[in-house]
């Protein structure tokens, strides 16, 4: 009995082991068939690889493009630097204070003495308030002494035969019949008119 | 475990491994040595190698711009044409037909010519003496200095033989306008005298460099580039105004003329400040054209003269003893047109006179030297030294220009008997220009003597702002001495005997005058000539600007009155440019005699 009930008693430890059946291991009658591979994966690598190289190719040629462009435009930049530099040099000087001052000594425009201000607040004249005497404190063209070599030939606006360093030949402007010495000269064209649309 | 047949393929992965390993630290090494040790020097070798190309980034040196911003020096850029001796030859060219006309090089020599101003012989002969010297001579100078507008018809003739060297250079719009002042430079690019030199550090630029790759047909290959930009220089901001310094420029040349002076200076300072509104000279330089000027009149003599004041001096004496030695408007002495010291020194007068008892005023008025030695007695003499020494004389000025000089004012020590003397009214010491404005400025300040300058600031190419260290303003004498001399010179302007032609209607102005002796080079003076000066300031109730006139050896005029005319219209025009309001108070007359 006592081995009866050792036997009778002892499937109880480990019923689990023997109840597994996916452990059992069997002959396989055939090999499993081979999965084709997908073809859309290669299509996908395919493509993937055309697009990066024309994406490459394409990237390339415009920036190849572009350089050609920049260097037309550099070109161009170039060009419009020495006519800025052109530009420059022909106005140089014309900014000048000699060449103001020439020109309106040309003019017949003074120098005045000392100033006068009026003060508005109560209308009182500050200073000597005295008229221009019509004589320039300084001769700024009969007597030029400010040298300035970037315009010593260019004619003043005011008086075409003038420089900053020559005095304009005024005294020839005496009148005929011994009338008004600073007379205009006598339009022969009409009144100049600006030209408008 | 380890049998034998496991430890065989095991033994090949460890070898196996090792000679990978080796081979990658190999390659390593190799990398490290291109791409870091060595590598300047393999970018150098592609560059040349490869189409490798690389140009000078021109900094543009800075501008020098006046009180406003006008610009008074500016940079440009020139051209060096440059022959090429060896290979100049006749140009083969297409005319409107197509078909190709062989230009013999006389001829093209004539069209270079024509563009240069040179002659048709000029450029053969450049080209012949070069072949002369070196048969092989591949280098010439056609001309330095081209405009942009010569170069580019130059380039259009097309000849492969010349070529063109591009470089920064200098312009000066204004020409001859604080000309004496900025300076100039070489055709190099070197300053050589004035702010162009001195301030050399503020305007210098530092050139950059851009490299790259270039392809066959001279494109650049994008993503080579590599630039090492340019740093511009700073640009330079004067004190002067740039219109007033023309104005003045003017008028000084013509009064040196009418007076047949040898030259002469207008200096304008601003009192409260200091600053150096203008400071004109004649004869002077047009940077444009240095070579016009004679060697003499490139640099500013009005920093670097020095001499004998004379009687402006009077008015620093006046001070000193109002000052200590308890003298005041109505303090007096007598003083006859020649005056012997007990020490046994003379001392004349410009005009005979008797024994007058002279105020301070009436001493300065009449300019009388017999006066102001015996007002000097009033102080001791190394009172009146330290006084002078405050009143910066023998000290230069806090400007600092180039080759600027600095009185003499002996210790007392060294005076003579006759030097106790004359250093009160001006002779037996030298000074400058500066150091007299300077001394002037401060009995026109309320006793402060500002430093002067003539640089505002200096803006760099980032953007920062450096304003040059001035030394403290020195209080010389007291406001109320300030006060009191200010009205004696006040007097001195309306009661001296050229106040009509110093008058400006309107406004009330202090002057005082010298006529300084010149030494002749040998112990004595020169007979008949001085160094004449007027130096001024208004208005005189509240000092704004200050005026000083100088000539040297006026003949039409020998005295200090020569400088009247030009003294009233500079003070005129200055007080015009800062709108300056006119007098709305009446000055106090004072007593000559007492």
């Amino acid at each position: 009995m006592s081995a009866a009930d050792a036997l009778s008693t002892a499937p109880l430890s480990a019923p689990a082991r023997r109840a597994d059946p996916a452990r059992r291991f069997r002959v396989v009658e055939q090999p499993s068939r081979r999965r084709r591979p997908k073809l859309i994966y290669g299509v996908v690598a395919l493509a993937g690889a055309l697009a990066i190289g024309t994406a490459q190719m394409a990237l390339s040629i415009l920036t190849t493009q572009s350089s050609y462009e920049l260097s037309t435009l550099t070109q161009e930049a170039r060009q419009l630097t020495w006519q800025k530099q052109i530009l420059y040099d022909d106005v140089a000087g014309l900014s000048s204070p000699q060449y103001l001052a020439a020109n309106a000594s040309a003019l017949g425009m003074v120098i005045e003495e000392s100033p006068s201000y009026l003060r508005l607040s109560d209308g009182a004249l500050l200073g000597a308030g005295q008229a221009a005497l019509g004589a320039s404190s300084v001769d700024a063209i009969g007597r030029a002494s400010v040298p300035n070599a970037l315009i010593t030939d260019t004619p003043l606006v005011t008086a075409p035969d003038a420089t900053i360093e020559g005095a304009p030949v005024e005294a020839d402007v005496v009148g005929m019949d011994g009338g008004v010495t600073n007379t205009p000269p006598p339009i022969t064209d009409g009144l100049p008119t600006p030209s408008t649309h | 475990m380890t049998t034998r047949s496991t430890r065989s393929p095991r033994r090949r992965t460890v070898i196996a491994l090792a000679v990978v390993l080796a081979v990658l630290a190999g390659f390593i090494v190799r990398l490290v040595d291109i791409q870091i040790v060595n590598a300047d020097d393999h970018i150098a070798d592609s560059m040349q190698v490869a189409l490798g190309a690389s140009r000078t980034l021109y900094g543009t040196r800075g501008e020098i711009v006046d009180e406003t911003g006008q610009t008074l020096a500016g940079s440009i850029l020139l051209y060096d044409g440059v022959l090429d001796p060896k290979n100049v030859g006749p140009l083969t060219r297409e005319d409107e037909d197509g078909k190709r006309v062989v230009v013999p090089w006389k001829d093209v020599a004539a069209e270079i010519a024509a563009i240069t101003g040179q002659t048709a012989e000029d450029v053969q002969k450049i080209v012949s003496e070069a072949l002369a010297e070196n048969a092989d001579s591949q280098f010439a100078y056609l001309q330095r200095g081209l405009t942009t507008e010569q170069y580019r018809a130059l380039v259009d003739i097309g000849a492969p033989f010349l070529t063109f060297d591009q470089h920064p250079a200098r312009t000066y719009p204004d020409g001859a306008v604080a000309g004496n002042l900025v300076g100039f430079m070489s055709i190099d690019g070197d300053p050589l005298a004035g702010i162009e030199q001195s301030q050399n550090d503020c305007l210098l630029a530092t050139d950059g460099s851009l490299s790259f790759e270039k392809g066959k047909d001279g494109v650049v290959i994008p993503g080579t580039e590599v630039q090492q930009p340019a740093v511009n220089g700073g640009t330079l901001q004067l004190t002067i105004n740039r219109d007033l310094q023309w104005y003045l420029q003017q008028l000084i040349g013509e009064q040196v003329q009418d007076m047949g002076a040898k030259r002469g200076t207008i200096t304008v300072v601003e009192v409260k400040t200091g600053k150096i509104r203008a400071a004109a000279e004649f004869p002077s330089v047009d940077p444009n054209d240095v070579s016009a000027s004679e060697v003499e009149n490139r640099y500013s003599h009005i920093f670097a003269d020095t001499f004998e004041p004379g009687s402006t001096f009077k008015g620093l004496t006046g001070s000193i003893v109002l000052d200590a030695g308890g003298q005041d408007l109505s303090s007096t002495v007598v003083a006859s047109s020649s005056e012997t010291f007990p020490n046994g020194a003379r001392v004349r007068d410009a005009f005979q006179h008797e024994a007058y008892q002279y105020t301070l005023a009436g001493v300065l008025i009449d300019s009388s030297n017999a006066g102001i030695s015996k007002f000097s007695e009033r102080v001791s003499p190394q009172t009146r030294f330290e006084y002078l020494q405050k009143f910066g004389i023998g000290s230069g000025s806090a400007i600092g220009f180039e080759g600027e000089s600095r009185g003499l004012l002996y210790p007392v020590s060294q005076w003579d008997n006759q030097q106790l003397y004359n250093t009160s009214f001006g002779q037996g010491v030298t000074t400058t220009v500066p150091e007299l404005v300077g001394a002037y400025d401060a009995i026109a300040n309320g006793g402060m003597r500002m430093p002067l300058s003539l640089v505002e600031s200096c803006t760099k190419a980032d953007g920062t702002v450096i304003t040059p260290d001035l030394p403290e303003p020195t209080q010389v004498i007291s406001g109320q001495t300030s006060a009191e001399m200010r009205e004696i010179l006040e007097n001195v302007a309306m009661q001296a005997s050229y106040a009509k032609q110093v008058e400006v209607p309107g406004y009330r102005i202090a002057t005082k005058t010298g006529t300084g002796e010149k030494s002749d080079g040998s112990g004595g003076y020169k007979a008949g000539v001085y160094f004449t000066t007027m130096i001024g300031f208004a208005p005189a109730e509240d000092p704004q600007y200050l005026v000083a006139v100088t000539l040297d050896e006026p003949t039409t005029v020998t005295s200090s009155s020569a400088n009247a005319p030009a003294f009233q219209k500079a003070m005129t025009q200055v007080l015009k440019t800062y709108r300056v309001m006119p007098a709305t108070t009446a000055p106090t007359l004072l007593p000559k005699f007492g």
